[in-house]
C-alpha cells in the first residue's frame, strides 16, 4: 500500500466515524431516519474500491475494538462484537469489499452516465446489503437461539432503509467520481 | 549544505514548470519568491526529493535525491504551505515524536529529544494539546519543531507567513532569523527578506534573477509592474 | 472529544494483560456456547454482572453502554419464548447477555495503548509476509483521530454554506462536498508523511 493510499483508508475511516456523530438524516417522505454510518460502507466501496473500501471499514471497527465509541449514537468496546447484531460489523467489511469489487468491474470513467448509476446500485445492492445480511443473518441464526428463522426473517424489515441507502450511494458514488475520481479500473 | 542542480527540469503531462536550470546553493539563508504558478514551490520540492527532475540531477550534501531519497529527507527538512496538513498524529507532542519513530531510538531518547525542541521554540506548554486546537501561530511554531526535532541540515518553508495576523507573522520571522540551520524560504512576505544572502526570482518556470534580495525585489517589481 | 472506553483503576481487572483477557473472554464465549442449562447460564450472567461491577465504574454509565446491545438480546429472548419456550427465551438472555456484560468488562479496564501494543503484537506473523504493517496501523490508527474533528467542523462549515445560499441541506448535498474535499487533502498528507520519511524501508 502507498503512503497515499494508507492516508486515503485513514481519511475515508474518519468519514465514516464523523458519519457516526453527526445526527442522522431524514428524508422528507419517509419518517425514519437514515443513519449515515452504514451508508459510508457502502460509500467506501463505491469510492475507494476493494481493498482499500474494505481496509477502511477494518480500521473503524479496530478503533471501536480498542474501546473508543465510533459507532452510531456513541457504541464502541467490544460488547458489540459479541451481540446477536456482530454479524453485520463483520458484513461490513466484507460488505465493503464486495461493493468496491462490483464498481470496479463495472464502472468506467468514460462510460455514460446511466451505467454509471446502474453499476454503483448493483454494486451497493449486492455488496452493502446482500454480503451484509449474509453475515449479519448468519451470526444472527448462530446466536439467537432456537427462534432464529423468525429473527432472521424479522431482520427483513430494514431492507427498505437500505434499499435508500444504496440509492444514495450510488448518486454520491457517481457525483465524486465526476468530481474526484479514485475508484480503480479492473477489467 | 551544497545544494546542487544540473539542467534540472520539471514538465509536468508535457507542460514545463520548471525550464532547465543549473545552480549551486550554500549561503545560509535563501529567499525565493514569484507569482503564483512561477515554479517556485516546484523548485523548492525538488530540494528534498518530494518531486523528481524530469531531465537533470539535483544533489543535496552530495547525495542524490532520487536515488538516495530517504537520506535526503533526513537532511532536508520540508514545512508545507498549510502547516495543519502536515502535522499527522493528534496530539502535539505525539506529532513531534512522530518524526523520530522508526528511527530504532529508545523511548528515554524519543521523549527527551521531543522536550527539547518543545523548549527551543518555547511551546513546552502546547505539548498535550490537540493540532487542530492551536492558532495559527502556534500551529507554524510546532510544524517547525516537527521537522527540526529530527536534525535536518537545511529546512525548506513554503511561504510560512501566509494567513498569519501581524502579531504571528513577526513572531515567525524573528524565529526563522534565529534559526542555526540553513533555511530556503519561499515567501509572499517581502520583508521577510532583509537580511538575506541571496534571492532568487522565479517567473513562468524560469530562474529570472539571483541576486541580493534588493535587487531580486527590484526585477521582481518591474516585471510584475506594481 | 474522542476519548476511549477505558476506565481509571486498579481492580484485579485493570492489573490483569490485556492478552489474558482477550484469551479469558475468547474461551467464556466458547463455554458460554456450550452450555444449554438456563440454570447455569443464569449463575454465568450473575458472576458477569459482579465482574462488570467490579470494574468501578458508575452505574449510570454502566448502562448507558451496553443499553442498546442488551435491547437488542432482549428482543432475540422474546422472539424464543414467542415462537418456542421459556426456557430457551431464558438461555438466549443469560447466555448473550453474560458475554456483553464480560466483553463490556474487558473495555472498561483496558487502555487503548494496552489494546494497540497487543494488536502490533498479533500483526507481526503478517508483517513478516508482507500483508501489513504494524507502524502502518498505529498510523492509520492517529489519523483518523486527528482528522476526525476537522471533518466535523468542515461538515458544519458545509451545511452553513448550504444555509447561506438559501439551499435546504440535503444528505447529498453535504455528503458529496465533504468526501471530496476530504480526500483531496489525502495528497498532502501522504506528502507530509513522506517529507517526514517516517515509512522508510
Amino acid at each position: 500500500m502507498s503512503t497515499r493510499d494508507l492516508v486515503l483508508v485513514a481519511l475515508f475511516a474518519a468519514i465514516i466515524v464523523a458519519l457516526g456523530l453527526v445526527p442522522p438524516f431524514t428524508l422528507g417522505f419517509i419518517p425514519v431516519p437514515i443513519t449515515a454510518q452504514s451508508l459510508g460502507v457502502m460509500l467506501a466501496g463505491c469510492i475507494l474500491g476493494a481493498r482499500r473500501g474494505a481496509a477502511a471499514v477494518l480500521l473503524v471497527l479496530l478503533l471501536v475494538v480498542i474501546g473508543l465509541p465510533v459507532l452510531s449514537g456513541g457504541r464502541g468496546g467490544l460488547a458489540v462484537f459479541v451481540g446477536p447484531t456482530a454479524g453485520y460489523l463483520a458484513g461490513w467489511v466484507a460488505g465493503a469489499f464486495v461493493t468496491g469489487l462490483i464498481a470496479e468491474r463495472l464502472v468506467r470513467e468514460t462510460q455514460p452516465e446511466l451505467a454509471q448509476f446502474l453499476g454503483f446500485l448493483a454494486a451497493a445492492i449486492v455488496g452493502g446489503i446482500g454480503v451484509v445480511y449474509l453475515f449479519g443473518i448468519a451470526w444472527l441464526s448462530y446466536s439467537s437461539g432456537k427462534a432464529f428463522m423468525e429473527i432472521a426473517m424479522a431482520s427483513l424489515i430494514f431492507i427498505p432503509g437500505d434499499l435508500i441507502k444504496a440509492f444514495i450511494a450510488m448518486l454520491a458514488g457517481r457525483a465524486v467520481l465526476a468530481g474526484y475520481p479514485l475508484l480503480p479500473a479492473r477489467t | 549544505m551544497d545544494i546542487v542542480f544540473s539542467e534540472a527540469s520539471v514538465s509536468f503531462a508535457g507542460r514545463p514548470a520548471l525550464h532547465p536550470l543549473s545552480l549551486r546553493l550554500f549561503e545560509r539563508r535563501i529567499g525565493i519568491i514569484g507569482l503564483n504558478g512561477s515554479g517556485k514551490t516546484t523548485f523548492a520540492r525538488l530540494i528534498n526529493g518530494l518531486l523528481r527532475p524530469t531531465i537533470g540531477q539535483v544533489t543535496v550534501g552530495g547525495l542524490d535525491t532520487v536515488k538516495d531519497e530517504a537520506a535526503v529527507r533526513g537532511r532536508a527538512g520540508f514545512i508545507f504551505q498549510n502547516p495543519q496538513h502536515q502535522m499527522i498524529l493528534p496530539v502535539l507532542s505525539e506529532d513531534i515524536a512522530f518524526g523520530l519513530k522508526n528511527r530504532r531510538l529508545s523511548k528515554e531518547e524519543i521523549s527527551a529529544r521531543t522536550d527539547a525542541v518543545l523548549e527551543r521554540f518555547r511551546i513546552t506548554h502546547l505539548a498535550g494539546r490537540r493540532i487542530h486546537e492551536l492558532s495559527g501561530g502556534e500551529t507554524q511554531l510546532a510544524a517547525i519543531a516537527s521537522v527540526l526535532v529530527t536534525g535536518p541540515d537545511v529546512l525548506i518553508l513554503d511561504e510560512p507567513t501566509n494567513q498569519l495576523d501581524l502579531k504571528n507573522r513577526r513572531l515567525i520571522e524573528e524565529t526563522i532569523a534565529g534559526l542555526p540551520e540553513q533555511a530556503i524560504v519561499i515567501t509572499h512576505d517581502l520583508p521577510l527578506l532583509d537580511g538575506f544572502d541571496r534571492v532568487l526570482l522565479f517567473h513562468e518556470g524560469r530562474l529570472e534573477a539571483d541576486a541580493a534580495p534588493q535587487e531580486a525585489v527590484r526585477t521582481y517589481r518591474r516585471i510584475v509592474g506594481c | 472529544m474522542l476519548t476511549g472506553l477505558d476506565i481509571a483503576g486498579d481492580t484485579p481487572l485493570h492489573r490483569a494483560s490485556a492478552r489474558l483477557k482477550l484469551i479469558l473472554l475468547f474461551l467464556a464465549a466458547v463455554a458460554l456456547f456450550l452450555v444449554h442449562s438456563p440454570w447455569a447460564l443464569a449463575a454465568a450472567a450473575i458472576i458477569a454482572v459482579g465482574l462488570y461491577a467490579s470494574t468501578g465504574i458508575a452505574p449510570g454509565e454502566a448502562v448507558r453502554r451496553v443499553r442498546f446491545v442488551l435491547f437488542t438480546v432482549l428482543l432475540v429472548a422474546v422472539a424464543n419464548y414467542i415462537f418456542h419456550s421459556l426456557d430457551d427465551a431464558l438461555a438466549v438472555l443469560f447466555r448473550l447477555g453474560a458475554l456483553v456484560l464480560l466483553a463490556a468488562a474487558v473495555t472498561a479496564t483496558t487502555t487503548i495503548s494496552a489494546f494497540m501494543d497487543e494488536i502490533t503484537r498479533l500483526l507481526r506473523p503478517l508483517e513478516r509476509f508482507g500483508f501489513v504493517r504494524a507502524a502502518d496501523v498505529s498510523l492509520a490508527v492517529g489519523l483518523v483521530l486527528r482528522f476526525v474533528p476537522e471533518i466535523l467542523a468542515r461538515y458544519g462549515d458545509i451545511r452553513e454554506a448550504h444555509r447561506a445560499r438559501g439551499l435546504r441541506v440535503r444528505p447529498l448535498g453535504v455528503l458529496v462536498p465533504l468526501i471530496i474535499l476530504t480526500l483531496k487533502d489525502a495528497d498532502t498528507i501522504a506528502m507530509a508523511i513522506d517529507a517526514r520519511a517516517f515509512r522508510r524501508q
